[in-house]
Parts: C-alpha cells; structure tokens; sequence
C-alpha cells in the first residue's frame, strides 16, 4: 500500500469530521480513515440529547461567554480555560456547517435550529433533531464523506502504532475480513476511536466496543493519559444491561423508590428530590445500596424506578422509548411494574493528552474526541458538550494533520513489524494447558472497578482496585482465543479490546488513588473536600519501560477565577 | 448441553438456538448447530448469542455493537424474519417457532456472507454512493458556518421518519425483488434518495431522479410492503417510494420511462374496463419493437400452452362498469387535490 498522509483511526463524530475537514484543507492528500465498524454504526449515533452552541434561537441573550463559563464551572474549574474558549466559540459556527450540509435539525417556530434546556446550562442553547441529534450528525457526516469519495477502511482493528525510535511511521491493523495484518505507513495518524467507559461493563452504558483502543495504542506507545480518573456515571441504568434509561424518566415525574418503599431521594435532595443534578443522584442511588436499602438479584443490587403513578397514558404519549426500553431489556412493562435500574458508567473525561490543536506530545500523532483530553469537560462534562466536542476537535485535528502532513518523512513500516505482529496473535491461539476464559475476566473487570474504581472511592478499595487489576493484567496473559479462523474472528478482536481495557483501567485506578480529594465526578469518601492548593491540576499516566509513571500538568486558567460549584 | 444465563429465582425456559453456521475456510457448505441454555425473561435474542460465545462457542460470529436498538449492526433473521437481535426478546420468540422451544437464527438475505451470521454491507454502501445518497448543498462551500438555512416545521416533517433509518439492512434481506435482481437499488436507499430528493437544501435532485428512474431503479419494486412491514423503525418506506414515483411522473412526463408508462397504461385499463388488458400492456410499457425482441419467444410458448391472454376487443368491461368509473375519477380527484396540497 503506498503511504499516507493522513490515518484516521475510528469513524465516528470526530473522524469522520477530521477526515472531511482534511479534505477540504487540502484536497491532494491521501486520506484513509479505519474504524473497527462500519462508520454508521459509531457510538456518536447513540447520542440523544443535543449539542450546544450560543446561537440564540432561542434564548435571545445567550452568549457565547455564558457557554464558557458554564463549561468552566460544570468542569469543577478542572478544564483548561483556553481550550474551553476554543470549543464555545467555534460551537455556532459548526452547528450552522452541519445544518448546511444536511444535518436536520429540529425547528423553532421561525424556522431557526430549535434549542432547549440542558442541565447545567444558563440558557436553552442545546440544539437537537428529536431525540437522535448524535444519529442524525453521524448519517449526515458518513454522507459526506462519501460524497468527497473518503477511503475507508472499514472492519479494520487496530493494532500498534509503528515507531522509529520515538516517532511514529504509522499504524498496524488486522482486517477482520481476512485476518491479515497490514501496514498503514503514514505521516500522520489521527486517534478518534472514543471512550473507554465499557471497561465497567455491564455497569456501563457504552456500545460493546467502547474500550478505549486509541488511548491503549497511544498507551503502549508512549503517549501520556491525561484525568483518566474521571468517569461520569448516570443515575439511572438497566439492571441487566448497564442500558440508559434517560432522565426524561424523571423530569416527567418518576420516584426513585428502595426496597422499603420510600421515595429514598428525599434524604438527598428534599427540595428537587429525583430532579438533583446527575452527580447527586448517582451518589444517593449507590448509598441506598450500599447501606442495604437496594433490591437484591443475581445480576445486582439495585433500586426501582417506578412510573406506574403517571398512568398508562401518559407513559404511552411521553415516555415511549423508555417503556421500549424497558420491555427489550429488563422484560418489564413499566406501565405495570418498577424498572430496575442502578447508576452506570457513561463517559470518560479524561483520554490521549493533546493540545488546543490536537497534537499529541509525539511528532504527527494527533487525537480528537472522547479519546482524546484537551482538557474542555475537566472533572465533570455537561450535557451536550460531548457531540460539540467531538465536531468542534475533530475538524481542528483534521485540519491540523491536513497542514503538518507535509513536515514529517517517516521511513515506510518494515514487513518484519507485520509479521511479528501476526505471530504475536498467532500465539493467542495456540496457548495450551491451563488457560484464562476472557469472558470471565472481562466480567471480573467490570466487577471490580465497579466496586472499587465507581461512585465512592476510598484509598483502602483503589488499593484493592489496583491488585485486582494486576491480577487480571497477570491473567490475561494465559487466556486462548479458541476460534482459531483467520475470517472475522469475533473472539479474537475481544481478546485484543480486552487486553486494551486491562492496560488503560490501571491508568483509571492509579489516577483515582492519587488525586487526594473530591472533584466532579470523583468522589473520595477519604477526602471530601475539593482541594486547590493540592490538586487543581491534571494528572498524567505515561508508560515508560512497561511501567506506568505518574506524572501532573498545570490547569490553564483565563478569565475565570476559581469558585465552590454549587447549583 | 444445557447451561444457565442466570441463576434467579425467575422463573426460566430451556430454549434451543439452531443458528446458522458457514466458515468460508473450511466448511464447502453452510449447516445449523444447536445450542440449549436455560433463559429468563427480558433476555434479548443477542444476549442469548453472547452467553454461547463466552461459555459454549467463541467461534460463533456475529456483529454487536451498541446492544440498544440504535446502531443496526445486529439485524439478522430470527424465526425467518430480519430484524435487530438485540431488541428481540426470547420469551416473545418462542411464541413463534415453527418447532417448539426452537428458535431459529440465520444472517441475512440478499447480501454476500461472510461468516456465520455475519453478511458483507459493502453493495449497500455502494448503492448509496452510485444513487447519490447525499445533500450537494445548493450554498458554496466557502460560505458554510455563517447562517443557517431557514427550514419550515413542515418541510422537516416531510424527511423526519426518513432520518430514523439506521441502515440495518433488514429491509434489504426482507425485499422480494432483492431475492431476483442484486443490483436493484433496494428499499434503504430509496428511502435515502427520497429523503434527500425532498430537502430544499439539496442541490443535485435531477441527477438523482434520473438515475432512481433508469433499470433497476424505483419501478422495479413491485409494492409487496415486506421493507415496510420489517422495518425495525416503523418507517413507512412505501410512502417514499411512492413519493420518488409520484415526482418522476410529475417532473419527467408519464411517458418518460417504461415505469411511468407501465402505470399509465394500467390507470388506462383499469378506468375504461375495470381490468387489465395483458395482450397489450407490454407493448405500451416498452414498445412494439422490444417487445417482439424480448417476448416474442415467450408469446409462442403461450400460444403451445393454449395460455395467451384474451386480444383486446374480447376483453369485456367488468359488471358495474358505469359506477366503478364515476368511483374511480372520483378518487383520481381526490389524489390530484392531494398532491397539490402537499406540493404547498
């Protein structure tokens, strides 16, 4: 294959705008993006909510300074002030280019882009199509993509960064249809594979595939993590699955209700009751269980989410993807029965340490998205700043790729680097004696970081985190692929996502142990406290010599000085 | 073997999957192999494949992806209908078993295999770039990002359900005509052209009209409603396929194409006779000259088989003619003033 200028590895929200952006830079370029998906099926269609920008549709006197600060502060002061400038200001600007390329916004009665109201937000600046805005981005953006002839990649999971001492000649990938691995060599890769929030499995509420690839390959190479402590978790999750049920639920008028009956939030938030702010809830919902107020079942404890009160009717004509939902996951009716739910891991804020523009500390390696950390979301992001990050970033790392491409001359990626790296998965799949089923283990992640890694944190669990985790890594190392076929081997890809989810949730329990004291979605039970002096700054995980070492950054401040963050 | 999903106090089912199994590398013939587990209620068909992946089988292959409903990786065809495993509850499929307690699971139809239950969307992909399944925004490029174009709630509705469309596919392996001719353009992308064809933003309808319009196109399907019934979004994809016939008659005269005229020839029939005049239809669709290259040989076999359609002066019009026709221009009104008001 003859080398590229630019790789974009993931097809979602960021690498499909990365890839169009890039294009229009600069048309010359040879431009692949591979995602391990088709493009179409990215997590960024998952996305209900909306995306903000200060367009004024409807808030006539919103401004683009009311959305920085709110950022700001919904960041528990943790972002960095001048990246946030970055993603406010260009917000407008990228809504109104993906309105005019096709994106079908919802509509106010003047036949401007509709808005409404978003937690956290001063004013209703959350633009949205019904409730598939992030769906409808992606349709609109694959589309594109296609009209400017993209090459794609399609099915192709990726492997390795290849390096040249501590450069980077471009990317290692198996192609899932055949089972080769092949070479990207290219000047520039662009790292856009999202979150890794599906390491709690089934306490999570992200696609299958969600397991942080991009920052793992950026790991191993080399590359710092940056705030990967920070996980958000949403109140309310299906039992079985981890699923969303959104907070319509409760802004119609749903309770949250314990084993003993009582409307448990009452001891929480007396005043907004189920309505308190995600964090909030999310904390109540776990101390409820666990101080053994929750319900009891093999696949959980858990607390009801009880609808039945608003009646058939109302259910039907407001809430009729909840009751879906309800019925596809759990087999419950909700018109009849409590929904089971507990809170579920849903974000991650923290990701690959990149600038205002992208670039990683490594020369033409460049990250955008949920897998990158600008910093814009610091210790907590608010709704609708996830689609706007992904848009707002990825189209600057498209575009900063497209412009530094010419600078870098890596050597072409020797055949050797493939073939070791296919022996390597060879080698999984002729382990024999004893061996680990990955399953298993990939459960017992998700188990532990729960328990440990989750809601409540103390120093005493984020040790035993940290021991569980090196005793899966150690695990890890005996278990078999048993599918031995080179077609679409399905069992060997979730090895591999296995694998990258093990490496990354040491820099998630390292991170957790070390920060000191209570920020955003970080809860230390042992430090209660949100603590400047000490810890208003990032920190840093960098794996040197197979070993992870700590490392911190300063908070870029600006205009903005910093304040207790209540609402 | 039987194994249990979760041991709870629910109460539980044994359910066999007989899932389809083909493995291009050794297998010369696809086959079925059996898994029994024992399922409570609320576990979705995908869940089900998922459990024998990790505990039975790690070479069962299939695609997963958001497990929610929204993605459409997961379209496949249970009990031999296609739709999302992962929404798909197994108490509710085993209402529906041909043999009971068996729930039969297989890839779709219509598209290359891969493996198992995984098919090839490539030809998907490629239809909806040769049909142009894209807005060409009539606002150069340059100008992007500095206002938006002033969109009516109305003309928003016209493609809201259209946008619903995931591209799961199931559509596709459910369309009957799919089944005879692969490169028919296929519900989805018919229903993407269509979204596309009616938002005022786009640029390049033309273009794509006369493509939807040529061989394989938007007259081949033949209104059988399967893409509609299997739509795992509730799209009314019919709608939009009428919708791109409804425009190619309007904007490119009735007797532009074969498709146009086709129906044309039918309207004819069906108002002066309440029946059909075979004998001659084909020679109004595509005329005289195809039609004795193309059927000629076929109108012999008839013949032989004493099968020809009556010729056209012993079609006799249908009991209750006079009443039909006022009936029948009276709908035709109807859907004429209905067509101008959605023209508004």
């Amino acid at each position: 294959m003859k080398p590229f200028d630019i790789v974009i590895v993931g097809g979602g929200g960021a690498g499909l705008y990365a890839a169009m952006e890039a294009m229009k830079t600069n048309p010359a370029l040879n431009i692949a993006v591979l995602s391990k998906v088709y493009p179409n099926r990215s997590h960024t269609s998952a996305a209900q909510g909306g995306a903000n920008a200060a367009l004024g549709n409807k808030a006539k006197d919103d401004t683009v300074e009311m959305h920085i600060f709110d950022t700001i502060k919904g960041s528990d002061y943790l972002a960095d002030q001048d990246a946030v400038d970055v993603l406010c200001s260009e917000a407008p600007k990228i809504i109104r280019e993906l309105e005019n390329i096709g994106t079908p916004w919802s509509r106010m009665e003047d036949n401007t882009i509709a808005q409404r109201p978003f937690g956290g937000a001063g004013r209703p600046r959350c633009c949205y199509c019904a409730d598939k805005t992030g769906h409808t981005i992606l349709q609109t953006l694959y589309e594109q993509c296609l009209k400017k002839g993209v090459l794609f990649f399609n099915e192709y999971f990726a492997l390795n960064l290849s390096l040249n001492g501590s450069r980077s000649r471009g990317l290692i990938a198996m192609n899932m249809k055949t089972g080769k691995v092949e070479a990207f060599t290219a000047k520039t890769v662009i790292f856009a594979t999202g979150g890794y929030a599906k390491m709690y499995w089934n306490r999570s509420s992200n696609a299958a595939g969600n397991t942080g690839d991009g920052q793992a390959i950026a790991y191993r190479a080399g590359i710092p993590m940056k705030d990967m402590e920070f996980v958000q978790f949403h109140p309310t999750g299906l039992r079985k699955s981890g699923l969303l049920v959104t907070e319509g639920a409760r802004g119609e008028g749903g309770y949250l209700v314990n084993k003993d009956g009582e409307r448990f939030m009452s001891r929480y938030a007396p005043e907004k009751m189920e309505l308190g702010p995600r964090d909030l809830v999310s904390r109540s919902i776990e101390t409820e269980i666990l101080q053994g107020r929750g319900f009891d079942s093999p696949a959980g404890k858990y607390v009801h989410l009880d609808l039945r009160h608003l009646g058939a009717d109302l259910i039907l004509s407001r809430l009729p993807q909840i009751r879906e939902m309800s019925l596809n996951f759990e087999g419950v009716d909700p018109i009849n029965e409590p929904i089971p739910v507990r809170p579920t891991a849903h974000y991650s804020m923290g990701g690959i340490d990149t600038d205002n523009f992208g670039r990683t500390v490594m020369d033409g390696v460049y990250a955008a998205g949920e897998c990158a950390c600008v910093s814009v979301h610091g210790a907590n992001r608010l709704g609708g700043n996830s689609l706007l990050d992904i848009l707002v970033f990825g189209r600057i790392a498209g575009h900063t790729a497209a412009e530094e491409a010419g600078k870098f001359q890596p050597g072409m990626i020797p055949e050797s680097e493939v073939k070791e790296c296919m022996d390597e998965l060879r080698s999984k799949m002729q382990r024999s004696g004893h061996y680990e089923r990955y399953g298993a283990l990939r459960e017992e992640l998700g188990q532990t970081l729960a328990i440990n890694v989750g809601i409540y944190r103390e120093s005493s669990l984020l040790k035993k985190g940290i021991e569980d985790i090196s005793e899966l890594q150690e695990r890890f190392t005996k278990v078999r692929v048993t599918d031995t076929s080179d077609v679409f081997n399905t069992n060997l890809m979730q090895v591999l996502e296995l694998k990258n989810m093990l490496d990354l949730a040491e820099t998630v329990a390292v991170g957790a142990l070390a920060r000191e004291e209570s920020r955003g979605s970080h809860t230390r039970i042992d430090f209660p406290q949100r603590d400047d002096e000490a810890w208003h700054k990032h920190t840093l995980a960098t794996l040197v010599d197979r070993k992870l070492i700590a490392g911190e950054k300063p908070v870029t401040m600006g205009r903005y000085e910093l304040q207790e963050r209540t609402y | 073997m039987t194994v249990s999903i979760d041991q709870q106090q629910e109460p539980k089912r044994d359910v066999t999957f007989r899932v389809f199994r083909f493995n291009p590398q050794v297998d010369s013939k696809s086959y079925f192999d059996d898994y029994t587990i024992s399922v409570e209620r609320g576990i979705t068909v995908l869940r089900s494949l998922n459990y024998i992946k990790e505990h039975v089988d790690a070479s069962l292959s299939f695609r997963a992806f958001c497990q929610a409903g929204i993605c459409g990786s997961c379209a496949m065809r249970v009990n031999g209908l296609s739709k999302l495993a992962c929404t798909a509850q197994v108490w509710d499929e085993l209402a529906k078993c041909r043999e009971p307690g068996i729930i039969k699971v297989e890839p779709l139809r219509s598209l290359p295999m891969i493996k198992d239950l995984i098919v090839d969307m490539d030809p998907l992909v490629s239809k909806m770039t040769h049909y142009s399944n894209w807005i060409d925004s009539t606002m150069p490029e340059a100008e992007m990002g500095r206002k938006e174009f002033l969109i009516s709630e109305e003309e928003f509705e016209r493609y809201d359900k259209a946008t619903d469309c995931i591209l799961c596919a199931s559509c596709v392996s459910e369309c009957s005509i799919l089944r005879a001719n692969k490169e028919y353009v296929s519900p989805a992308v018919l229903l993407k052209s269509y979204r596309m064809n009616v938002d005022s933003r786009d640029s390049i309808h033309d273009l794509r009209l006369s493509e939807l319009v040529k061989d394989h196109g938007v007259w081949d399907c033949t209104h059988c409603y399967r893409c509609q019934e299997s739509c795992v979004k509730s799209i009314p994809i019919m709608e939009a396929i009428h919708g791109i016939r409804e425009d190619a008659i309007a904007s490119r005269g009735a007797k532009d194409t074969s498709g146009a005229k086709h129906a044309e020839a039918f309207m004819e029939d069906i108002e002066k006779k309440g029946k059909l005049v075979e004998a001659t239809l084909p020679i109004r669709t595509n005329g005289i000259v195809w039609t004795l290259k193309n059927l000629l040989p076929m109108a012999v076999k008839m013949i032989m088989k004493r099968r020809t359609p009556p010729p056209p002066p012993l079609v006799k019009s249908s009991k209750g003619i006079k009443i039909f026709r006022t009936m029948f221009r009276e709908m035709s009104e109807h859907v004429k003033e209905d067509q101008k008001s959605h023209k508004k």
